[in-house]
């Protein structure tokens, strides 16, 4: 560790330069010009070498040997801690960071453990003073190894690198460990054999995108499907006397349109296509209009129909069937798809509704029919769902409708069960299985449109499809223009000086060129023409250690390498030009110019890559998707995304417009929909403002609401998000929400609990309440010292249920909640809002563990002692001067721990 | 991607004769006609070689599926109906479930136990006896549909993409000419220029400080993996690949509602890949959404998802065990394959195959992931009988169970999966 990087440089460093660090060393601290600190960055290990072993003083040895000695000596070794050695060579990271587990557990009265004797506070200042000042002076700023890009990193370059904004990598493409917290930690971003199979895998993949293999060339064949080559899903169509019938619009293809089955376009090209198709039992004069569009047969039926290029819209005018011949393009994988453009019923909500209102208007024994068929007991509750669906339901239909004793008696317009049944008809729970059976009564009565029969012929002739124009769209950005006359080594030359920088990520040598150069040579030598290399020198400039890595040079960071961090910080991407330009221009360790980057680079919406990759593993939100709450809870899918769009629009709004930190914990608005706040936080305003909500959109949007500060709602700490990634779906554990609000709202985790410790899940279902069986953690003298400041934290949150709405008992017992407790400190506290204000009162203990996460993101290493330091003041000073978050993100990015390696 | 093959001395006879399918239920010669030594693969400990997990994402109708009696000589119920023939050559089994949440997106509990989307017992399987063969293991499914995306997932917990088109599978099985000159080509001008890429790479490492060097060879380790797997490839790329006379039709069947004939081929290329040993682990995933099959002539009910939601009114039912009792028929015929197949030694195919039948939905009427209908064939396993677990028994033992006595037969020595750590192997004695 320290020896390597002893080694490495201590051969060429003269000594006369050895004491210049030396001297202005200590001046580090106090941000000195950076120019130097490339040098100290590296040397100060060295310099201080022969210095850094060091005797325990005196006073901190009496301190360490009453205390802690007693089972962290050389022959205890509790923990494999040993704090006895004869000195401490302070050089050696390994024994920084052992004392400053100390220091930490020390100062936090971790230890000694609470059945142990105490230290009095002079003697805990001793150790903790001695401690401070070693650890300061001997941790040098720096140290994050090598970093290859993360998973999501590596996707967003690519997609930069060659313009293919959709780019997915492919499907088992290996996942990033976490690491702290997060995915993109350089000690967690491992390269293995199978991460390296996969990366070859994916340039190939590239390559081909960019230079597809030849084209076989296409047979010409002519291919009829009749009604029964068909695809039938849903209510989508049905044949009647040997022709389909299709009788709804609407926008998800399976369920108004159909296709054949076996007519895939094997190959690009013009083809000439004959439909016949008829009217069936019109009821009006005009004719009726058959779209003929262009699917993919792999994408999605449950995409919508307007995806997919439209080819001609077939006026079919009679119940004779129609012909029409037309020619148009297909392309490889594209089959045709019909919808009858303008049928009477759509599967869309509110045209839905308002067709069967009409409808029940003109003719009420088909309400009452409906009525029996949705409620069988004519009872508001009883709704059945089940069986009516597709022909079910309409024989159901059908039958009570000729049922001679139909009950008439409810079947007006303002009866509750025609209400509530329009209700269902506008919603998705009623409204797809309505229309399925309602298909059914216009395959019965009519209208329809008869569709008879396609047939496709061709190619006619070959033409481009998406992945030829794609492909040559991709070339030209990567080769560029030809000069005329240039041959194709001179070009790949230009090619090459051109593309390495950018993929690299900074400037690139001449021998690396030539490598890459010998790469194309050799494949033209081997008989492979022009595209041939090309094709082979994307696969291999992606698997290059200088695209996989970035952060490959040591001491205080290079303006490429700055670059590189700002931009994978900030956008999760590789850096733009106008920020190489400001690179290689030199400009950008100016701190003037940095912060002018970083605020053009700030994330702008919750939707931009960094809000959602930062949020979620900060808050482990990434835990929801997998988190299904019992469905007593009523929390389902839908409710989960918006709870996690929530965390990103509040993020985002406290992010941009550079709001106080303490708005995150205690703001004067909710960002979510009004319908959510309803629902979730028992939102105050919602009756006034769901009045207005007509100019304020629907009551799904999310938007910002105000919010009284001080109430139990509103900030991180209340958040559903927060509230159901902390549980587990069904019940709640203090002791996982308590630990968690230590280690990412207040910043103090609390040491691992001792190994022999069997796991206590509490069941807040049972007959006790979880304060009585957690008792014996605070009776219990091992634990109590950690568990005196969880569960506090823990029982606080108790009051929200485990998806995060407010609740005054324990589930199933009844049990009133008891949230009060004692925070370290001694403050009492009644409920959540005590909490969240003594966390506003000490706002910079979550200003500061914010800091770290955001650090640790954005230079990929866990900050040292001697960083935390230099972010404490950046907290102190940031809070002196408004205490603004976006201010605090820009003083951490011109801060000596981000621009150092 | 081919690492071996296994058709030892079958060009003594020719290849083409070798493999030969005519249609979904034509049964190949029988292999015993070929005196080829074929290696003695599975350990002497292992009693079966091959797995086939199969899943149906809509899950299969609990009271057709599970017979009415316990032990042998119960009466097949309507979804089993189609496997008479078999009877004795697989295990129904009920009351087995990984305790696992409910829900479609807990589907993947089928193969990953009791937590959706971890290492799957197939991928178990496949990184333990898998190496060996070709293709270390395969996924494939049929039809179109929103089921899971994967069905098998890596250690890491990474799904792992499906073969949907019978067309692609089949080209991987038995690659063209021009195939195989593409692979060939993408491999030597791989390896050759790998040299230059590494050659950068080292001056790159010179020029860093040691401590980085150390995390850089990572890059070189995971090289060398890679380097050595192409020169594996490039050494084989000559030998022999298994051939067949097989013909699949024109286009591929992968529009909703050709699931059925979707089914059918992939059964045909299974048989056709365990025969080749091109690979000893295949997972099928049988999806389904909207789609309205016709059976005999006459339409269904309801799309398939709709006829799962039956609300067990009995018309809705009928149909929706139609649609599962015609995937049986498309088992029905595999199981005949394999059968019929014979090995030199006289074992089938189907004795050295474990076939695994099930589903990570136990209702989907409920969405409920309990109680997985469950079926096993092949696999040498002393077969013929419905074996009830008792649920509410302490000791009932788990789906996760029975998966240890499937790995345990394939030579996978383990004791655990997932939430499970004992096995059944008493209940197939």
């Amino acid at each position: 560790m320290h020896s390597h990087i002893t080694n490495a440089f201590v051969v060429g460093l003269s000594l006369a330069k050895c004491r210049i660090v030396l001297t202005t060393y200590a001046a580090l601290r106090k941000r000195k010009p950076y120019i130097l600190l490339c040098y100290i960055g590296v040397t100060s290990t060295l310099s201080l070498s022969a210095k850094t072993e060091l005797p325990i003083p005196d006073a901190a040895y009496e301190v360490l040997s009453n205390y802690c000695l007693d089972c962290h000596d050389e022959a205890e070794m509790k923990g494999d801690v040993n704090l006895d050695p004869i000195s401490v060579d302070w050089g050696q990271k390994d024994n920084r960071d052992l004392w400053e587990k100390a220091h930490y557990v020390a100062k936090e009265g971790f230890m000694p453990p609470a059945k142990k004797r105490q230290p009095n506070e002079k003697e805990r200042a001793t150790l903790v003073r001695w401690l401070d000042g070693k650890l300061l002076e001997n941790t040098p700023i720096g140290g994050t190894p090598p970093r290859r890009l993360s998973a999501d990193e590596y996707r967003s370059t690519i997609r930069s690198l060659f313009d293919l904004p959709d780019y997915e990598l492919p499907l088992g493409f290996p996942k990033d460990s976490e690491f702290h917290g997060f995915n993109n930690v350089g000690e967690g971003l491992v390269l293995s054999p199978p991460l390296m199979e996969a990366y070859t895998k994916v340039a190939e993949l590239v390559a081909d995108t960019v230079y597809p293999p030849a084209r076989k060339e296409p047979r010409s064949t002519t291919r009829t499907a009749g009604p029964n080559d068909m695809v039938l899903s849903f209510s989508a169509g049905k044949i009647v006397d040997d022709s389909l019938l299709l009788v709804s619009r609407g926008h998800e293809i399976f369920r108004s349109c159909s296709w054949p089955s076996r007519m895939e376009v094997m190959s690009s090209g013009t083809y000439r296509i004959t439909v016949r198709a008829a009217k069936h039992k019109p009821t009006w004069g005009g004719p009726m209009k058959l779209e003929i569009r262009a699917r993919e047969l792999s994408a999605s039926d449950r995409s919508r129909a307007d995806i997919f290029r439209l080819l001609k819209v077939m006026d079919v005018p009679s119940t004779e069937p129609t012909t029409i011949t037309f020619e148009a393009e297909l392309y490889e994988g594209q089959t045709l798809l019909f919808r009858w453009m303008n049928a009477d019923m759509a599967h869309d909500y509110a045209k839905f509704a308002k067709h069967m209102e009409e409808w029940f208007e003109k003719d009420p024994r088909w309400l009452a029919a409906w009525q029996h068929t949705v409620f069988p007991n004519g009872d508001l509750s009883k709704i059945r769902t089940s069986v009516i669906r597709g022909r079910s339901g309409w024989e159901f239909l059908n039958k009570a409708f000729n049922d001679p004793n139909l009950d008439m008696s409810r079947a007006t317009m303002d009866d509750e069960l025609t209400v509530k049944f329009l209700e269902l008809a506008n919603s998705n729970t009623g409204m797809f299985n309505f229309a399925d059976i309602l298909c059914h009564y216009y395959f019965t009565n009519g209208p329809a449109l008869e569709f008879h029969q396609v047939t496709i012929e061709g190619p006619l002739k070959t033409v481009d499809g998406p992945r030829e124009m794609l492909a040559k769209k991709l070339q030209k950005r990567f080769t560029g223009t030809r000069i005329p006359g240039q041959s194709d080594e001179a070009f790949t030359q230009d090619i090459l000086e051109r593309f390495l920088p950018q993929a690299f990520r900074r400037p690139v040598d001449q021998e690396t060129i030539e490598t890459y150069l010998n790469i194309a040579k050799r494949r033209w030598v081997q008989g492979g023409d022009f595209d041939a290399a090309m094709h082979l020198l994307i696969r291999n400039i992606l698997i290059s250690p200088r695209f996989i890595y970035r952060l490959l040079s040591p001491g205080e960071l290079d303006d490429y390498d700055l670059a590189s961090r700002l931009s994978y910080f900030l956008t999760q991407a590789p850096p733009d030009k106008k920020l190489l330009d400001s690179a290689k221009k030199g400009k950008l360790s100016d701190p003037q110019i940095l912060r002018r980057e970083a605020l053009r680079l700030l994330p702008q919406k919750p939707t931009d890559a960094m809000v959602q990759s930062f949020t979620s593993q900060w808050l482990d939100t990434n835990l929801l998707p997998e988190i299904m709450p019992d469905p007593v809870f009523k929390f389902s899918e839908a409710e989960i995304t918006i709870a996690e769009e929530e965390v990103e629009h509040f993020f985002t709004e406290i992010l941009t417009k550079n709001l106080p930190m303490t708005d995150f914990i205690d703001p004067d608005f909710h960002y979510t929909t009004l319908a959510f706040a309803k629902d979730n936080y028992q939102y105050p305003r919602a009756e006034k403002a769901a009045m207005k909500s007509s100019s304020m959109g629907s009551e799904s949007e999310l938007r910002k609401l105000p919010l009284d500060r001080g109430g139990r709602y509103g900030g991180l700490l209340s958040q559903s998000a927060v509230m159901t990634a902390t549980a587990n779906g069904v019940d709640t554990q203090p002791v996982l929400r308590g630990v968690w609000v230590l280690e990412n709202i207040l910043g103090m985790p609390p040491p691992p609990p001792p190994k022999n410790v069997p796991a206590l899940t509490p069941d807040t279902r049972g007959a006790n309440t979880p304060r009585e069986l957690l008792a014996a953690h605070t009776s219990e003298d091992s634990c109590a010292t950690c568990h005196v400041r969880i569960d506090p934290v823990g029982f606080v949150l108790e009051n929200f249920d485990p998806v995060g709405n407010w609740r005054e008992e324990w589930p199933k017992t009844g049990i009133p909640i008891d949230p009060t407790g004692t925070l370290p400190d001694g403050t009492s506290i009644k409920d959540v809002t005590e909490l969240k204000s003594w966390l506003v009162d000490h706002i910079d203990f979550f200003s500061l563990c914010l800091s770290e996460k955001l650090v640790t993101y954005a230079t990929g290493r866990v900050p040292n002692f001697a960083e935390r330091k230099e972010i404490e003041t950046i907290v102190h000073q940031n809070r002196e001067k408004g205490n603004g978050f976006q201010d605090l993100i820009l003083a951490l990015i011109t801060s000596e721990t981000f621009r150092t390696k | 991607m081919r690492t071996q093959t296994n058709l030892t001395g079958v060009s003594t006879i020719g290849r083409r004769q070798f493999l030969r399918a005519a249609g979904a239920l034509i049964a190949l010669p029988t292999l015993e006609s070929i005196a080829a030594p074929i290696a003695q693969a599975a350990t002497s400990t292992a009693g079966a070689k091959n797995l086939v997990s199969i899943g149906a994402y809509l899950g299969w109708h609990q009271n057709a599926f599970f017979p009415k009696e316990v032990g042998k000589g119960y009466h097949l119920p309507t979804t089993l109906a189609p496997l008479a023939d078999y009877q004795n050559d697989f295990t129904v089994f009920s009351g087995l479930d990984h305790r696992a949440p409910n829900g479609h997106g807990a589907w993947s509990n089928f193969l990953c136990g009791n937590t959706p989307n971890t290492y799957s017992m197939d991928q178990i399987v496949a990184d333990q006896i898998g190496q060996k063969s070709r293709f270390p293991s395969l996924q494939l499914t049929a039809g179109t549909g929103e089921g899971s995306k994967a069905m098998s997932f890596t250690k890491q917990g990474m799904g792992l993409p499906m073969i949907q088109r019978p067309s692609v599978f089949y080209k991987q099985l038995f690659m063209s000419e021009s195939d195989r000159a593409r692979m060939e080509y993408m491999l030597r001008s791989g390896r050759s220029a790998i040299d230059l890429v590494l050659d950068d790479a080292t001056r790159l490492k010179k020029s860093v400080p040691q401590s980085d060097g150390d995390k850089l060879e990572e890059y070189f380790d995971s090289m060398r993996s890679v380097e050595k797997r192409m020169e594996r490839q490039i050494s084989q790329i000559n030998d022999p690949l298994p051939t067949t006379d097989y013909k699949l039709p024109d286009s591929d069947p992968i529009t909703p509602n050709l699931l059925m004939e979707a089914e059918v081929l992939m059964y045909d290329l299974m048989a056709l890949a365990i025969e080749t040993e091109s690979s000893r682990v295949l997972s099928f995933f049988i999806d389904g959404l909207g789609q309205v099959f016709s059976f005999d002539g006459q339409p269904l009910r309801s799309g398939y998802h709709g006829l799962s939601h039956h609300g067990n009114d009995p018309e809705m039912i009928r149909d929706l065990v139609s649609i599962e009792s015609a995937h049986m028929v498309c088992l029905s015929g595999f199981l005949g394959q394999l059968k019929e197949k014979k090995r030199p030694n006289g074992k089938s195919l189907l004795d050295e195959t474990i076939i695994l039948v099930g589903t990570g939905m136990g209702d989907a009427s409920r969405h409920s992931n309990a109680n997985l209908p469950t079926l096993v064939a092949g696999g040498g396993f002393n077969h013929g009988s419905h074996i009830a677990i008792d649920q509410r028994k302490p000791d009932a033992p788990l789906l996760g169970d029975l998966y240890i006595s499937l790995m345990q037969r394939l030579g996978v020595e383990t004791n655990e999966f997932s939430n499970a750590s004992h096995n059944m192997n008493q209940f197939f004695s």
